[in-house]
């Protein structure tokens, strides 16, 4: 009798505590939320260490917490303040407009229209381009010896391609793209986590994937990238996004995230990726060490 | 990493809890009124199983789709998949009661409300305790899916773990899940049985 | 696009997805059953071995599906391999210890008589014990497989296919038709398996077992 209430007891206590310890949160904070794969993620972490080194707010992160849309609709609806967004993306995925090639103009008016449409502000672009690319495997390359997206259109037949669900949904993704290119793939297309891509590729379970420019996994695997040469996708400029509900909250956060202006170009936002995806070193690190070099954190 | 663990932990089991409470008092009622109310007894049945026989992800996907991104999706979740053990074995537990025990409670002039509370509902505790126990080792596993829909949770750190390909963070999420589902079992099995000596 | 129209633009892909949902929890069944009821009948043999095998596949059935598909795509690989792998393990308790307990519940009036009339083990095991330890059985598979046309939708996440990838697609871009594709059929196929194989355990209950089952 004793021994069952004792039990019975110590079973509720736990769960009420643990109910208690997580619900309580409150005071002033802002969440940073973040896609799910490595870059988006670093970037994530970059703007919360330099927010948190650069102001009194406390940053939650939601990172990692899933494809575009998913982020799109938290921060929407209040459940992020921030994430890291690219124009290419915001342009035809969220906003389903044609494809505007010229990148200043990109950004100009994706971010007139996120904020007309949806209240939310696009800050200075980080500097670097993460476009969608086609890479092939080095096999492919050795045997046909393709450069160009219209180059594979020729061959297409032969090979498998495979990608990310998020990219068959897309307006800037696998229909339009086929389309445009006259792309006719082998047997259907395999659809798994965006982070499996490369791994696919590397053991010879498909042969073309859509590699994102500044992939690390691109050099790890060997992959040749091709050249978009009727120019379907359009540039994809990353840059913080924020609500402007936060904004008016916290001024301040303008200035701080827009000292990343142009700080990351291609090369760098690669070299980082490279850290995280193939040497597997921790996100939060490689953010630090980041900040830290560019003596962003004082 | 372990700040970070600890919180999954008390994150997940602070939704499967909530959970837990709120379908076993559903689940509780449904039982009786399905008990009581002969004509509903198969309709309330067999939305239970059907709502148990729906695939989860598909069930969260479309729960998300309704109540958006986070932990009150889970936690709505979470209730209906633990409603079928509890009404179900409420519903049984109450049925199974000998008549004779029935009988004599109606002879002693004790209303339906009573009978139930005093006699039917004590004696069939064992098996609904049981039925909560069931709901309770399979919201520990379901909940990790939280993070496919934005709740909190140890699956958190299991799908960044996916990602990686990093066992570690697999496991990490993986085994305080498994150890809290075998513990409650074990433990709940055994009060279990302490119930079922003492309505003897 | 509504949804009719969602659907008659994609059937193609949504028809590919079913079939091969289909075929991911048809393999792991089969192959779940060919290694749950020998198991299970041996495990009758050897009451001492029992409890802890059947405790370890109860084990193996707290592990989130999440978390075993993570092992596997860690250890094995992509595809439908490792899929198949982790479904096949999710399959083997409940037909595993139906096949046990169906088989030691059998009143052992029944036994008795068979040995008396000179049946030897396995003639008994045949004739009379499996018999009616069937419709228990059954129920085993039953659960089994409602169970893993459920967890066959996440297989989509290590690309293994099925309907899982309409409701992954649909979770990615927050697109309701996408999920509503995946998630509707998967929801009908269990149903429809649920149904099926329970009035399969129905037909095969002896007469003068014939029971409730809820």
């Amino acid at each position: 009798m004793k021994l069952k209430n004792f039990m019975g007891l110590a079973i509720a206590l736990v769960f009420l505590l643990s109910i208690a310890l997580t619900g309580c949160s409150g005071g002033d904070k802002i969440v940073i939320g973040s896609k799910d794969f490595s870059e988006n993620i670093l970037l994530g972490e970059i703007f919360s260490q330099l927010i948190e080194a650069k102001t009194d707010i406390k940053v939650e992160r939601k990172l990692n917490l899933g494809g575009t849309f998913v982020c799109f609709e938290a921060i929407k609806n209040g459940q992020i303040d921030i994430y890291p967004e690219y124009t290419g993306t915001g342009l035809t995925a969220q906003l389903k407009m044609d494809v505007i090639g010229e990148p200043d103009e990109a950004y100009r008016v994706v971010a007139e229209e996120f904020n007309k449409q949806f209240d939310i502000k696009w800050l200075s672009p980080l500097g670097f381009n993460n476009t969608y690319t086609l890479a092939v495997n080095d096999k492919v390359y050795q045997q046909y010896g393709v450069e160009t997206f219209s180059d594979l259109a020729k061959i297409s037949e032969n090979l498998v391609f495979g990608a990310e669900h998020e990219f068959f949904d897309r307006q800037d993704g696998y229909e339009g793209l086929v389309e445009k290119y006259s792309l006719k793939f082998r047997g259907e297309p395999k659809k798994m986590n965006v982070s499996l891509k490369y791994q696919a590729i590397g053991n010879g379970d498909m042969d073309v994937t859509d590699a994102f420019a500044t992939d690390g996994a691109i050099k790890q695997y060997n992959l040749k990238v091709l050249t978009d040469d009727l120019g379907f996708f359009p540039p994809y400029y990353a840059a913080p996004i924020i609500r402007n509900a936060t904004l008016e909250r916290y001024p301040e956060l303008e200035d701080v995230l827009n000292t990343l202006a142009n700080a990351i170009d291609d090369a760098t936002m690669t070299g980082l990726n490279y850290k995280v995806d193939v040497e597997g070193k921790n996100v939060a690190t490689v953010a630090k060490e980041f900040l830290n070099e560019r003596g962003l954190l004082e | 990493m372990s700040g970070a663990l600890l919180e999954g932990i008390l994150e997940h089991m602070a939704i499967v809890s909530i959970a837990v409470l709120i379908s076993s008092v559903l689940g509780i009622i449904m039982g009786i009124i399905a008990y009581w109310v002969r004509f509903l007894d198969s309709v309330i049945l067999w939305v239970s199983e059907v709502l148990q026989t729906i695939p989860s992800l598909a069930l969260l996907a479309l729960l998300m789709i309704i109540f958006g991104l986070g932990d009150i999706t889970m936690i709505v979740g979470l209730v209906l998949y633990a409603l079928l053990p509890i009404v179900r074995n409420t519903y049984t537990g109450l049925k199974n009661v000998s008549p004779h025990l029935k009988d004599a409670a109606r002879g002693m002039g004790m209303s339906k409300m009573q009978r139930l509370f005093k006699v039917e509902i004590p004696l069939s505790f064992p098996l609904i305790f049981s039925g909560i126990k069931i709901a309770l080792v399979n919201s520990l596993s379901v909940a990790v899916m939280g993070v496919l829909i934005g709740a909190n949770g140890l699956g958190t750190i299991i799908y960044c773990g996916i990602q990686s390909r990093n066992m570690m963070n697999i496991l990490m999420g993986a085994i305080p899940v498994v150890i809290m589902a075998l513990v409650f079992d074990f433990g709940m099995s055994k009060i279990e049985k302490k119930l079922i000596k003492r309505t003897k | 696009m509504s949804f009719t129209e969602f659907v008659s633009k994609n059937y193609n892909e949504i028809l590919k997805s079913l079939v091969r949902h289909i075929e991911l929890v048809g393999i792991s069944i089969l192959i779940g059953i060919l290694i749950s009821i020998p198991l299970g009948i041996f495990l009758t043999r050897h009451k001492r071995v029992a409890g802890p095998v059947l405790a370890l596949a109860g084990t193996i059935q707290t592990i989130p599906g999440l978390v075993m598909l993570g092992f596997a795509l860690v250890l094995i690989g992509i595809g439908m391999l490792p899929a198949i792998i982790v479904l096949t393990l999710y399959a083997i308790l409940p037909i595993l210890r139906n096949t046990y307990t169906g088989i030691t519940e059998v009143d052992k009036s029944y036994t008795e008589a068979s040995r008396g009339i000179g049946m030897t083990n396995m003639q008994t095991l045949f004739k009379v014990e499996i018999p009616i330890a069937l419709p228990t059985i059954i129920t085993g598979i039953r659960l089994s497989t409602v169970y893993i046309v459920s967890w066959a939708t996440l297989a989509g996440l290590i690309g293994a296919g099925g309907l899982g990838d309409l409701i992954w697609t649909g979770l990615s871009t927050y697109n309701t038709k996408y999920i509503l594709a995946g998630a509707v059929p998967s929801a009908i196929l269990a149903f429809i398996l649920n149904g099926l194989i329970g009035l399969l355990e129905r037909i095969l209950t002896p007469r003068g077992l014939r029971r409730s089952r809820i």
